[in-house]
């Protein structure tokens, strides 16, 4: 692995065309999925999708290929969806998590189906989606990047620029959220 | 059975699917869920919801990898053509600070020169000579604001250009 993430910061230092070429193809599913969970938005996720492979054409650089690229490509994506709503005088992901509280981001109010609710019960009737949707943002956030992205939790902590504990706590109470979750689509 | 085997288990249950347990946590909770059936009924209802989340499909935008391509493509087509200015500005940059070290004692000596000459305080003198060092610093830092500004006033590529 190390012999490739090597080979890829070189040529994301070059800004080989050919190579952004392979990895868009390569990681588009998993980019924008990551990106349909942090915005709860395809259309937005879209626009992220977009806007991040530019960064990762602008910034290919500072790949240093010692960690996974995918845990630096998901950085990038999530660090632009946090300037886009602080630009839009939002709180950022982080600033919404109250950890002393069991009081998390939530896109919507309680009784009410989140945008990402909404695209996944338009997309299919499984009860299964419509339980994720009602799960919290951060938490969907670190359940993806674990069990879905298999990063591991000082890879997750890495994106998520977040000490190691944050990353454990979020996942045990995201746990808890999908499973509590599951439990009531089920019902 | 105690709540504190129970509450034990829970957060193996969870912890084992988070970051792993050791053997022998391993053990005691295999044995805990063969005597326990609302742990075991816990433990089965985390691995349906895990399994869930990763069977969990989001279909891709039709067209979306390529549209990206366009737009990658364009872009470092771009920052290419602005390669050889970057350049030019190290160069230019590198080049003047050469001849600013090597020129400093004439250029010294010109200042001190015109001082004796004109009667201007010394410090005036530190000063302009300060200047006459800063000059090429200044112009390159110019040169890139402007650059900057006129990339930021090019209109952003949108999906209505497409």
């Amino acid at each position: 692995m190390a012999d490739d993430t090597k080979s890829l910061a070189q040529g994301l230092k070059r800004r080989d065309p050919e190579l952004l070429d392979l990895l868009i193809e390569q990681y588009q599913y998993r980019l924008f999925r990551y990106l349909v969970y942090l915005t709860s938005s395809r259309e937005r996720a879209e626009d992220f999708f977009q806007e991040t492979w530019i960064r990762v054409l602008e910034r290919g650089h500072q790949y240093d290929g010692k960690s996974k690229f995918e845990a630096w490509l998901f950085a990038i994506a999530r660090h632009l969806v946090i300037d886009w709503q602080r630009q839009k005088k939002m709180q950022s992901l982080d600033e919404l998590t109250d950890t002393a509280q069991d009081n998390p981001l939530q896109i919507e109010a309680h009784n009410e189906p989140s945008p990402l609710h909404l695209v996944l019960s338009h997309e299919t009737q499984a009860g299964v989606q419509d339980s994720l949707g009602r799960v919290p943002a951060i938490y969907r956030e670190v359940l993806l990047l674990r069990f879905q992205e298999e990063l591991g939790l000082e890879e997750i902590a890495a994106v998520l620029a977040a000490p190691l504990s944050t990353v454990k706590s979020r996942l045990y109470r995201g746990l808890e959220a999908v499973r509590e979750a599951m439990q009531g689509g089920a019902a | 059975m105690s709540n504190e085997l129970h509450t034990r288990a829970e957060k193996l249950i969870a912890q084992q699917r988070v970051e792993g347990i050791s053997r022998e946590e391993s053990m005691w909770l295999e044995a805990h869920l063969r005597e326990c059936a609302n742990c075991t009924q816990l433990a089965q209802r985390t691995d349906a919801a895990l399994r869930s989340l990763r069977q969990n499909p989001i279909p891709l935008p039709a067209g979306l990898a390529e549209r990206t391509k366009f737009r990658v493509h364009l872009r470092a087509e771009v920052l290419r053509e602005h390669e050889p200015q970057r350049r030019l500005l190290w160069f230019m940059c590198a080049m003047s600070w050469v001849l600013g070290v090597t020129s400093a004692p004439y250029v010294w000596r010109g200042f001190a020169w015109l001082g004796g000459h004109t009667g201007a305080p010394k410090l005036l003198l530190q000063l302009g000579f300060g200047l006459w060092w800063a000059i090429p610093a200044l112009f390159a830092a110019a040169i890139v604001l402007l650059e900057h500004a006129r990339q930021a006033s090019e209109p952003e590529w949108s999906d209505e250009q497409n």
